[in-house]
C-alpha cells in the first residue's frame, strides 16, 4: 500500500492527520486478599489453587468488598488530584466468557470512585506534558484462559483480584505520548506501593482506542480498540502501526469510514486477534449490583488518606534534576523505575557523587547485567558497594578504567565489595611507589619531546596524551592525581633546565 | 416482541430454543410485556429509583485478611470436564 | 408425636422423655410412609440425620449444653446449601451439584443442634407459585392431593402440613413462603429483607430473596427466627445486629395500642369465600381489641408488574453463571464453547425459567432499561413511601394471603395468570417488610384459607407477637389434614 503513496507525499499526508488515542490501564492492586472474597492470589502457582466459592461463581455465594482496595483507590486519587466520589457503588456488567465465572463482572459504571485527575510526564524530547484522566474505578479481574491444541483450560486463580482501572481522556496524540502516560501511571502506582508485581506477570495491562482525524477538525472518527497489552514497547509499536494503517486507509478511501473493531493482544503468541466488530458489540446491560451496598466517603476520611501520600515520581524527578543535578536522561530512567531509584537512594547515603553513581546505575551496570538477564536491584550487588566504587575513583585510588574491570568482577561475584576485589588483584592496586611512577614519567618524557613542546605552546591535548602514555606504561595503576602532579612538575623542571 | 427479537435475546442470554419453545415464548413474553406496560401510565418524575430497601446501609466492607481457599479437589468435584487442575472447555477459537 | 410442635419435641427431649433417635426415626418413618403420595422431599438424609440424633443423645447423656433446636427435625428447601449434599434447585441443570459450603442458616441450625432431615421440592430456581415447575416431581397438597401446595416452597409447606417434620425452611421472593403456607394451612414467615443471611441460598432476585420458616405454630417460627436471624459476614445485605429474643417477646402484651390497616379498595373483587373468610378474620381481630382502619394502598395494584420487571432482570444475571463450564450438567451434544453454553442451558432449564431469563435480559438491554427497569425501580420507591405513609396511622396491614384457596394441579397454565397469585404477598417483598401468613379458616371444599399480616420494616418481633395473639384465639390453628393425621406412633 505504501507503494501507492509516494514517500514524500506520505510524510506530508501524515502531517495532515492527528491521532486521537485513549488509554485504559488495568492495575492489579497488591491486597492480601481478593476484591470480593478472602482468598489469596499469587502469580504462577498451580491452577485453581487460589480460589473460593465467590471467585468461581458458585451458586449461593455473595461478594464482600475489600476495604484495603478502596483505600488504595482513594490514595491513588489523591496522588493524581482526582475528585473522590463521596457516593459510589458497584454495577453488574453482563457478558459470557469462560474466564468470567458469574458471566457478569462486578465493576463500577455509573458511579466510579474517582473522577478526573491528571498526570504530568516528561517526553523524550524534554517537553513536559499534562494529560487528563477521565475517571478511575474498581472492579474484579477475570480468570485466565489457556489455549491448547484440542481444548482450552480455565484457571480461576486470578479471578476476583482487585483491579483499579484508570481511563484517560482521549487526549493522547502519539504513540510516544501514550507510552509516557502509561509509564507515568506505572511509576505512580509503584511509588504508592499499591501495584501488585511486574508487567510480565500481568499486573498492569493496557487497552487502547485509536482513531485519527484531520488536524483542523474536531469530530472523532470510528475507533479501533486493542486490548490486553502488557508491554510498553509492544504498545508503542501497535499504536504506531495502527495510526499509519488508518491514515493510509483514509488517504486512499477519503469517502469511507473505518469499521470499528476490537482486537485482543495474545500474550503467548504476541498476535492481534479480532474479538468483535462493531455489529457484534456487546450490550453489557449494566445495572446496580444488588448484593453490595454503596460506598459513602467523607472529606475527613479522604484527608486522612491523603496524608499517607509518599514522595511521588514527579517530586522525585524534581529533586533529582534540581537538587542532585542529575542529567535528564538518567533522571527519567531512575524515576520511572521505582526499584531502581530506591536502590539508588540506598547508594546515595554513602556517596558524594550522585551524577557518577547515577551513571553507573543507568549505563555501566545494566549493560553488564543485561546478558545475564538480571536487574541491578536484584543482582545481589548492594548499591553501597557501587557507591564505594565511585568513592574510590573520586579519591583517586583507582582509575576509571580499573573501576570498569572491578565492575565486571562485581557482576561475576555479586556481594563482594570493591575493596576486597582490589586486595585480591595486584593489577588493581595503585602504584604508591612514587619512585616507580617518576621513572615511568621520565621515560615517557624522553620519548615524546614533541608533545612536551606542544603542551608548552598551549595545546592541552598534548598533556592528556602524555598522561595516557604514563597510564599505559603503568598498566593503568598509577594514581591519576599523582601522575598529573608529577608530570607537570617534571615538565616544568625540564623547561627550567633548558 | 417478534421472532427476530427473540432470536437476538436467545443469543444474548445464550439459551438455544426449539421451534415450539420459540413460539410459546414469543407469545408468553409479549403477554407479560403488555401487562407491565401499565407502569408507563404512572408519573414518576422526580422520584429517585430505589436501589435497595436497606436505605440506611452503606460501607459494608471486609478487612483485607486472607482466609483459606476452597480446596481444588472440592471445586473440581462438580466440574463436568477437567484436565489436571484446569477446567476444560472446547478450544476457544481465535478468529 | 406427629402433632407436636418443634418446641414441644425439644422439651420432651431435654426432659429425657424422648430420645433424639426416637424422634428422628419416627419422622423418617412417616416420611417413608407418606412421601410416595405427597412428593415433598427431593432428598432424604436418613444416615446423616440419625448420626446427628445419636450425637445429641450422647451429648444429653453427658449433660452437655443442648442447643435451641435440639432434636427438632427440620427440612430445608432445595435451593439452600447443605455442605456435601445435593442442591438441585428443582432443576435438571443442577441434578448432580453438590454444595461446596453450608449456607449460613444451615450452619446456624446445626450449631443449635437441629436435625436436618432432607431437602424439599420447589418450583425450578424458586420461579413459580405452585411447585409444578419442579423438574423432578409434583408435590401434592396434603389437604387435597389433586391440588397444588402452592409455591415455590411447596415441598417445605407440604412436608410441614403433613407433619413429616414440624419445621421447614423456605425462601420467599414474591410470596414463596407465605402463599404455600396459606395453601397448606400452616404458618409461613418472611422476615424483613436483610434479617436473615442469604449466603448459601441460590439467588433468584437478590434484592427480594429472603429465607424464612414454615411451621405449624407461630412460636416455632419465632424460635427459628431467633436461630437464623443473625448477622453474617459473608452477606453484605445482612443486618449487623441479631434479632432480639423473638420468643420472649411473643407472650408479652403490646406496649402501645395496635391499629391494623385494611387497604379496602386494593382488596376489591375478592372471591366470595375469600372475602367472607377475611371479614371473619377482621372481626376476630376487633374482638381481640385491635383497632381497624381503612388505608389507601391502591398503588399496590402495580406490584405484580413492578415485581415482574425487577425480579426477572436480577434473575437473568443471577442465572447467567449456569453455563455448564464449572458445574451443572454440560450438554453431551456440545462440541464448541458456544454450544456448551447454549445447549447446556437449553437442556438444563425448564420453560418458565427460560421465559424469565429472556424477559429479564430484554428488560435490561440498552434502550429498554430506561423505559422499563428504571421505571420499575421508581415505582418500587413509591410503594415503599406509600407503606411508610400508611404506617404513620397503623402498625400493621392485613389482607388475605392469596386470592383463592389451593387450585388444582394443572389448572393454571399461563405464567402471567400464575404470577397473579402473588398479588397480596408481593408488596411486602418489594418494600422489604416482614410479613406472615397464618391459617384463618377453610373454604367450602375444606381447603385452608389464610390471613396475611405485614409489619413495619425491622419490626419482625412485633409481627410475630401479633400473629401469636391472633393464633391463640383461633380454633382451627394446627388442624392436621385428615389423611396424614394417623395415630400410628
Amino acid at each position: 500500500m505504501i507503494m501507492e503513496i509516494k514517500k514524500m507525499d506520505w510524510v506530508q499526508e501524515k502531517e495532515k492527520w492527528q491521532p486521537v488515542i485513549g488509554l485504559e490501564i488495568h492495575v492489579q492492586l497488591n491486597t492480601q486478599s481478593k476484591m470480593f472474597s478472602s482468598e489469596s492470589y499469587h502469580f504462577g502457582d498451580e491452577p485453581n489453587t487460589h480460589i473460593g466459592v465467590v471467585s468461581t461463581g458458585q451458586p449461593g455465594s455473595l461478594p464482600t468488598i475489600n476495604r484495603k482496595a478502596v483505600e488504595q483507590t482513594v490514595l491513588f486519587g489523591c496522588a493524581v488530584q482526582a475528585k473522590v466520589s463521596l457516593m459510589s457503588h458497584f454495577d453488574r456488567k453482563s457478558y459470557f466468557y469462560p474466564d468470567t465465572p458469574k458471566n457478569y463482572q462486578v465493576t463500577q459504571f455509573n458511579c466510579p470512585l474517582l473522577r478526573e485527575g491528571h498526570i504530568s510526564c516528561e517526553l523524550n524530547d524534554g517537553q513536559t506534558k499534562h494529560f487528563k484522566i477521565h475517571h478511575a474505578h474498581l472492579e474484579e479481574d477475570s480468570g485466565v484462559l489457556k489455549h491448547f491444541t484440542h481444548f482450552s483450560g480455565v484457571d480461576y486463580n486470578r479471578s476476583g483480584v482487585p483491579i483499579l482501572e484508570i481511563v484517560s481522556e482521549a487526549c493522547l496524540h502519539s504513540a510516544q505520548e501514550a507510552v509516557a502516560y502509561a509509564m507515568a501511571i506505572k511509576a505512580i502506582v509503584e511509588y504508592l506501593d499499591i501495584s501488585r508485581g511486574n508487567m510480565e506477570e500481568g499486573c498492569l495491562r493496557m487497552d487502547t482506542n485509536i482513531s485519527v482525524r484531520r488536524k483542523e477538525t474536531k469530530e472523532l472518527r470510528n475507533k479501533i480498540e486493542i486490548k490486553n497489552m502488557t508491554s510498553f514497547s509492544y504498545m508503542e509499536t501497535a499504536i504506531t502501526s495502527e495510526i499509519e494503517r488508518q491514515i493510509q486507509f483514509y488517504s486512499l478511501h477519503p469517502e469511507e469510514e473505518i469499521e470499528s473493531g476490537t482486537y485482543r493482544f495474545e500474550q503467548g503468541t504476541k498476535e492481534l486477534v479480532l474479538m468483535r466488530t462493531k455489529e457484534q458489540a456487546e450490550d453489557y446491560r449494566y445495572f446496580p449490583e444488588p448484593d453490595l451496598p454503596p460506598i459513602i466517603l467523607t472529606e475527613k476520611y479522604i484527608d486522612s488518606i491523603r496524608r499517607l501520600l509518599p514522595e511521588l515520581p514527579r517530586d522525585r524527578h524534581r529533586r533529582y534534576l534540581l537538587e542532585l543535578h542529575l542529567p535528564r536522561q538518567a533522571t527519567i530512567l531512575l524515576v520511572n523505575e521505582k526499584k531502581l531509584s530506591d536502590y539508588f537512594e540506598e547508594g546515595l547515603k554513602e556517596c558524594s557523587q550522585p551524577r557518577a553513581l547515577a551513571n553507573w546505575l543507568t549505563v555501566e551496570f545494566p549493560g553488564r547485567l543485561k546478558e545475564l538477564g538480571k536487574k541491578i536491584w536484584s543482582s545481589g550487588i548492594p548499591c553501597k558497594q557501587i557507591a564505594e566504587l565511585v568513592n574510590l575513583i573520586e579519591q583517586g585510588r583507582i582509575t576509571g578504567k580499573i573501576a570498569k574491570s572491578i565492575a565486571d568482577e562485581m557482576v561475576k561475584e555479586p556481594g563482594v565489595p570493591p575493596e576486597v576485589l582490589i586486595q585480591r588483584n595486584s593489577l588493581y592496586q595503585p602504584v604508591h611507589d612514587t619512585a616507580q611512577v617518576e621513572q615511568i614519567i621520565d621515560r615517557v618524557l624522553e620519548k615524546n619531546p614533541t608533545s612536551i613542546a606542544d603542551y608548552l605552546s598551549g595545546k592541552k591535548k598534548a598533556f592528556s596524551f602524555l598522561v595516557g602514555e604514563v597510564m599505559k606504561h603503568s598498566s593503568g595503576k598509577a594514581p591519576p592525581n599523582l601522575v598529573n602532579e608529577l608530570l607537570l612538575k617534571k615538565i616544568h623542571n625540564r623547561t627550567d633546565f633548558k | 416482541m417478534n421472532e427476530k427479537e427473540l432470536e437476538k435475546l436467545s443469543q444474548l442470554a445464550h439459551i438455544s430454543l426449539t421451534k415450539g419453545e420459540r413460539d410459546a415464548l414469543t407469545i408468553g413474553i409479549k403477554k407479560i410485556l403488555t401487562y407491565v406496560k401499565q407502569l408507563q401510565e404512572v408519573d414518576t418524575q422526580g422520584v429517585t429509583p430505589c436501589f435497595t430497601v436497606l436505605q440506611h446501609l452503606s460501607n459494608v466492607m471486609r478487612e483485607d485478611i486472607q482466609e483459606p481457599p476452597l480446596s481444588t479437589e472440592l471445586f473440581l468435584s462438580n466440574v463436568p470436564s477437567s484436565m489436571g487442575k484446569l477446567v476444560r472447555v472446547p478450544p476457544v477459537l481465535n478468529s | 408425636m406427629h402433632d407436636l410442635s418443634g418446641i414441644l419435641l425439644r422439651q420432651l427431649f431435654i426432659k429425657n422423655e424422648l430420645s433424639a433417635t426416637e424422634i428422628c426415626n419416627f419422622f423418617l418413618h412417616r416420611i417413608e410412609q407418606y412421601e410416595p403420595a405427597l412428593g415433598s422431599f427431593l432428598s432424604i438424609f436418613s444416615k446423616r440425620a440419625l448420626y446427628k440424633a445419636e450425637e445429641l443423645d450422647a451429648k444429653r447423656a453427658q449433660n452437655k449444653p443442648l442447643g435451641k433446636l435440639a432434636a427438632i427435625p427440620i427440612a430445608i428447601k432445595d435451593n439452600i446449601h447443605v455442605l456435601g449434599e445435593r442442591t438441585s434447585c428443582g432443576s435438571k441443570f443442577l441434578s448432580n451439584y453438590r454444595a461446596l459450603f453450608d449456607a449460613t442458616v444451615t450452619r446456624l441450625i446445626e450449631e443449635e443442634d437441629g436435625v436436618i432431615l432432607g431437602k424439599t421440592n420447589l418450583d425450578e430456581f424458586a420461579m413459580g407459585s405452585s411447585t409444578e415447575k419442579s423438574a423432578f416431581q409434583l408435590t401434592k397438597n396434603p389437604w387435597d392431593l389433586s391440588c397444588s401446595p402452592g409455591g415455590s416452597s411447596g415441598g417445605s409447606a407440604a412436608a410441614v402440613a403433613a407433619r413429616l417434620c414440624p419445621i421447614s425452611l423456605g425462601s420467599d421472593t414474591g410470596g414463596s413462603i407465605r402463599q404455600p403456607a396459606a395453601f397448606c394451612g400452616i404458618v409461613g414467615f418472611k422476615p424483613s429483607y436483610g434479617r436473615v443471611s442469604r449466603y448459601g441460598l441460590v439467588s433468584f432476585a437478590s434484592s427480594l430473596d429472603q429465607i424464612g420458616p414454615l411451621t405449624t405454630t407461630v412460636a416455632d417460627a419465632a424460635l427459628m427466627m431467633e436461630v437464623i436471624g443473625q448477622h453474617c459476614k459473608y452477606d453484605s445485605t445482612c443486618l449487623s445486629f441479631p434479632l432480639n429474643n423473638p420468643l420472649n417477646q411473643l407472650k408479652t402484651p403490646f406496649k402501645e395500642k395496635i391499629t391494623l390497616g385494611i387497604p379496602k379498595s386494593f382488596l376489591k373483587n375478592l372471591e366470595r369465600e375469600i372475602g367472607q373468610n377475611f371479614q371473619y378474620a377482621v372481626e376476630s381481630c376487633e374482638k381481640l381489641g385491635y383497632s381497624i382502619i381503612e388505608v389507601d394502598l391502591d398503588i399496590l395494584n402495580y406490584s405484580i408488574a413492578v415485581y415482574h420487571i425487577l425480579s426477572t432482570a436480577e434473575a437473568s444475571t443471577n442465572l447467567a453463571r449456569f453455563d455448564g463450564i464449572r458445574f451443572g450438567n454440560r450438554s453431551l451434544q456440545a462440541k464448541t464453547l458456544i454450544e456448551v453454553l447454549d445447549l447446556s442451558r437449553e437442556e438444563g432449564f425448564g420453560f418458565e425459567v427460560k421465559q424469565r431469563i429472556l424477559l429479564g435480559t430484554y428488560l435490561l438491554s440498552s434502550g429498554y432499561q430506561e423505559a422499563h427497569y428504571r421505571q420499575a425501580q421508581k415505582m418500587r420507591q413509591l410503594i415503599i413511601e406509600s407503606f411508610k405513609k400508611v404506617f404513620e396511622k397503623c402498625q400493621m396491614i392485613i389482607t388475605p394471603t392469596a386470592p383463592s384457596a389451593a387450585f388444582e394441579l394443572g389448572y393454571i397454565q399461563d405464567s402471567l395468570e400464575m404470577s397473579l397469585q402473588d398479588i397480596y404477598t408481593v408488596p411486602a417483598s418489594l418494600a422489604g417488610l416482614p410479613a406472615i401468613s397464618i391459617p384463618s379458616g377453610f373454604s367450602s371444599k375444606g381447603l385452608p384459607l389464610a390471613l396475611h399480616i405485614t409489619a413495619r420494616q425491622f419490626h419482625d418481633n412485633e409481627l410475630l407477637q401479633l400473629a401469636y395473639h391472633i393464633e391463640k384465639s383461633q380454633p382451627f390453628i394446627q388442624k392436621i389434614p385428615p389423611q396424614f393425621d394417623d395415630n400410628g406412633d
